[in-house]
């Protein structure tokens, strides 16, 4: 009698949820866990799915302000290999991201790595080292403008005082000084960052394996390498990923600091694409996006699968 | 109607079950809600004050809801903040004078950014902003975009004849109206010359190189951070207007069988002798093509620490200002011109134009009057020391006594050269700002960064009539 009507409104209770469940082969938890997902699924889509199909489609038409549009498949792509400044911005930026990411990773897990230790003032100095990337970044990009400045700038002050050189040094006038001078302003707003995941992973690590390390008379290098950096690696694979993918566009300390020169030495691929959007040539910009999107996708896929990420996540 | 429902409702229906009256939404709700004791009697004050207040929370409500007031013109112009302070005041007397409310949006002071936010809004054909003030190298994009209305019922006579037929009639439709003018010109230090064996200014660029490396050495002995020469050679706009003011009338944007080029005899020579001012002559501080735009030229000088500025006329009041150590100093003289050819002076400044997706179109084009009235470019002159785009002011009692120079501006401005007026200006600008730029900095030879920079541009055009050279 008791179980009987406790069916009969288990049954009374089967919803339309239960019947999209049965349709769609899946149990009614799953559906329910899917059903928490769909904000999420919503917010993706209006925000990222349906801009980069947008701007795809965008990069297959001619979209010039002065001229109809008209779809015209991969003559868009075809035209970017052949412009000799789309390759001089690829270059600039692999170039960039190269040199750059390893650069302020290794710095990170340097800073992290003293930051794990235990010493009067760490509190402070957590904090402090925070503060270049707590700086918005159009603002960094004036500070080392100002620092690099030729006739008032910081470091020609320097030179002064020390007599390095007979007359001010022009930083961002040389191929190689601009592309020191850029990565060395982003190095400087982007390594708190990378300390910042790292030291979140260190401090996972459960301190008994460095003791136990200690008793197996394992020294300092030895203990950074055979614990330390196998129990970092996913959280080092990830400051990579991260890092890399916002070095690959990197725009706004670039935009500032040198605009693109001297003679177009410094153009990210994301300044190359802005150009054309802002001049009203949205299908080649967008064009040029959708490479460096693939440029992002290709690399995130090569480390996730190099970190045998799934692995380490398990 | 449905605007009196929102927002705290419960408040609302308390007030109005106290309120008495023939008020009409008022009624059907005090049926439902009588009070208890009956009170129907005269209306006391507090029964008028919350009736009042009633009518205040409910006109809110409306307010709130309701869209602004559609006939308001939204005015874009960026610029300096004593800039913008003169558009504010302005906007306020037309305000007042027409009755029509005008509101002002900002926009940063950066040209490249200008052009940006106005190309995203008319692309999307939003009907805001109705009016705005656009760099005269932008009009060719507008108008072949058909982005702009076309001002009927405007006498063009005051005007600038040249700028109007080159620039703001290209199709025999009125798309513009110049509201201040631009053109290159050369600031030079009269008190340095006449020290220095009494010289007027320079008519040539050699000789303009020969007094600086003259004078140079010299003033270094007292001034060490003195350079004879000072321009704009950053890798943006303004290297373009200075490179096609050092190649003159025979370079710049040269057109040849219907293609635009620029690997020609004069660009090539130009393009030698900036790179020697910098380089070789070592009279142009080396940071010109990393560091210098207008602004941080215009300082350089100001700060005495130059012989020669090439720059626009809005620097001169600012050279006169009190502060200026050129203060009294200074002299004003058209561009030099170079060996073969004639000089040319880079015709710039800013015009307006109303958009074709406007919603106030009678206002718009009433504002537009308003702006470039004789008056009002007259205040326009007196407050910014600009130099408007009506040709009668410059003869002017009040403006001549203000400003002597502008006698001779005015002749500059007859004879100015326009940029190419085409619809991919900003695209082939861009590759020669880069390729100007990298010869520059020494990492290119002047004829081979010409010759890349043609081959660009005929790429950039062949990308345009993608189908047999139709547009």
């Amino acid at each position: 009698m008791d179980l009987n009507s406790n069916r009969k409104t288990k049954l009374a209770a089967r919803t339309g949820l239960d019947r999209i469940a049965d349709i769609l082969q899946i149990e009614r938890e799953s559906l329910t866990a899917f059903m928490f997902l769909v904000p999420l699924f919503v917010f993706l889509a209006v925000l990222i799915f349906i801009p980069v199909l947008g701007t795809f489609w965008d990069s297959l038409t001619r979209d010039v302000a002065f001229l109809p549009k008209k779809f015209i498949g991969t003559a868009n792509y075809r035209a970017l290999i052949a412009d000799a400044a789309f390759w001089q911005s690829v270059r600039f930026t692999l170039l960039f991201v190269f040199v750059s990411v390893p650069l302020e990773v290794l710095m990170g897990l340097a800073i992290a790595l003293v930051l794990n230790e235990t010493f009067p003032g760490r509190g402070f100095l957590r904090a402090a080292v925070l503060i270049p990337w707590a700086i918005p970044a159009a603002v960094s990009g004036r500070v080392f403008e100002l620092i690099y400045h030729y006739s008032y700038g910081a470091a020609n002050y320097l030179v002064r005082i020390l007599d390095l050189s007979e007359g001010p040094v022009n930083w961002l006038g040389t191929d190689l000084g601009s592309f020191a001078g850029v990565v060395l302003a982003d190095a400087w707003k982007t390594t708190p960052f990378a300390a910042l995941i790292l030291l979140a992973g260190l401090s996972s690590i459960n301190p008994d394996l460095y003791k136990q390390a200690q008793i197996d008379r394992a020294n300092f290098l030895q203990r950074f390498l055979y614990v330390t950096i196998p129990l970092l690696k996913p959280v080092l694979v990830v400051t990579l990923l991260f890092r890399t993918v916002m070095a690959l566009r990197v725009f706004d300390v670039i935009y500032v600091l040198t605009g693109g020169g001297p003679g177009g030495a410094t153009t990210p691929l994301s300044l190359f694409a802005y150009r054309y959007f802002s001049s009203a040539d949205f299908g080649y910009g967008a064009a040029a996006s959708v490479l460096l999107f693939v440029c992002a996708l290709l690399l995130s896929v090569l480390y996730v699968k190099a970190g045998r990420f799934q692995e380490s996540l398990q | 109607m449905m605007n009196l429902i929102p927002f705290p409702c419960g408040i609302r229906i308390r007030l109005i079950r106290w309120s008495v009256g023939p008020w009409p939404l008022a009624r059907p709700l005090t049926h439902f809600r009588k009070p208890a004791n009956g009170h129907t009697g005269q209306p006391t004050n507090l029964h008028a004050v919350l009736k009042a207040a009633c009518i205040c929370l409910a006109l809110v409500s409306l307010a709130a809801c309701s869209e602004p007031p559609a006939r308001e013109v939204v005015f874009a112009v960026g610029g300096a903040p004593a800039e913008l302070d003169f558009w504010e005041t302005l906007a306020d007397d037309f305000e007042k004078e027409s009755g029509i409310p005008l509101r002002i949006l900002r926009r940063p002071a950066d040209t490249d950014q200008q052009r940006q936010s106005l190309v995203i809004s008319l692309k999307a054909q939003m009907s805001d902003p109705d009016v705005f003030l656009m760099d005269i190298a932008w009009i060719g994009l507008f108008s072949a975009a058909e982005w702009l209305m076309p001002l009927e019922d405007i006498d063009t006579a005051p005007f600038f004849k040249t700028v109007i037929e080159k620039v703001d009639r290209p199709a025999g439709q009125l798309l513009a109206l110049p509201v201040y003018m631009d053109a290159g010109i050369l600031y030079y230090r009269k008190d340095l010359l006449d020290a220095y064996g009494g010289e007027s200014a320079p008519r040539t660029w050699s000789a303009l190189a020969e007094t600086a490396r003259r004078i140079q050495p010299a003033e270094r002995k007292t001034n060490g951070d003195f350079y004879g020469f000072v321009w704009t050679g950053a890798q943006y706009e303004g290297l373009v207007t200075a490179f096609m003011e050092f190649a003159g009338t025979r370079g710049g944007f040269v057109v040849e069988d219907g293609q635009i080029r620029l690997n020609v005899p004069a660009n090539v020579r130009a393009m030698r002798f900036m790179r020697d001012l910098i380089r070789k002559f070592k009279i142009t501080p080396p940071n010109a093509y990393t560091g210098m735009k207008e602004e941080d030229v215009r300082m350089y000088f100001q700060r005495g620490d130059a012989l020669y500025e090439r720059n626009w006329p809005y620097a001169w009041p600012l050279h006169q200002s009190r502060d200026s150590a050129v203060r009294d100093k200074t002299g004003v003289s058209p561009i030099p011109a170079p060996e073969a050819g004639q000089s040319a002076s880079t015709l710039g400044g800013f015009h307006i134009g109303v958009s074709r997706f406007t919603d106030v179109k009678a206002e718009a084009l009433q504002f537009v009057k308003f702006v470039t009235s004789y008056n009002n470019q007259k205040r326009m002159v007196m407050q910014l020391g600009w130099n408007p785009g009506r040709q009668d002011l410059y003869d002017d009692p009040d403006i001549l006594k203000q400003a002597p120079h502008f006698k001779a501006l005015g002749e500059v401005f007859r004879s100015a050269r326009p940029r190419p007026l085409v619809p991919y200006y900003t695209q082939i600008s861009a590759i020669a700002q880069q390729h100007i730029n990298s010869v520059l900095a020494g990492n290119a030879a002047p004829q081979e960064a010409l010759a890349a920079a043609d081959r660009e541009i005929r790429a950039v055009l062949s990308r345009y009539a993608i189908e047999n050279g139709s547009k």
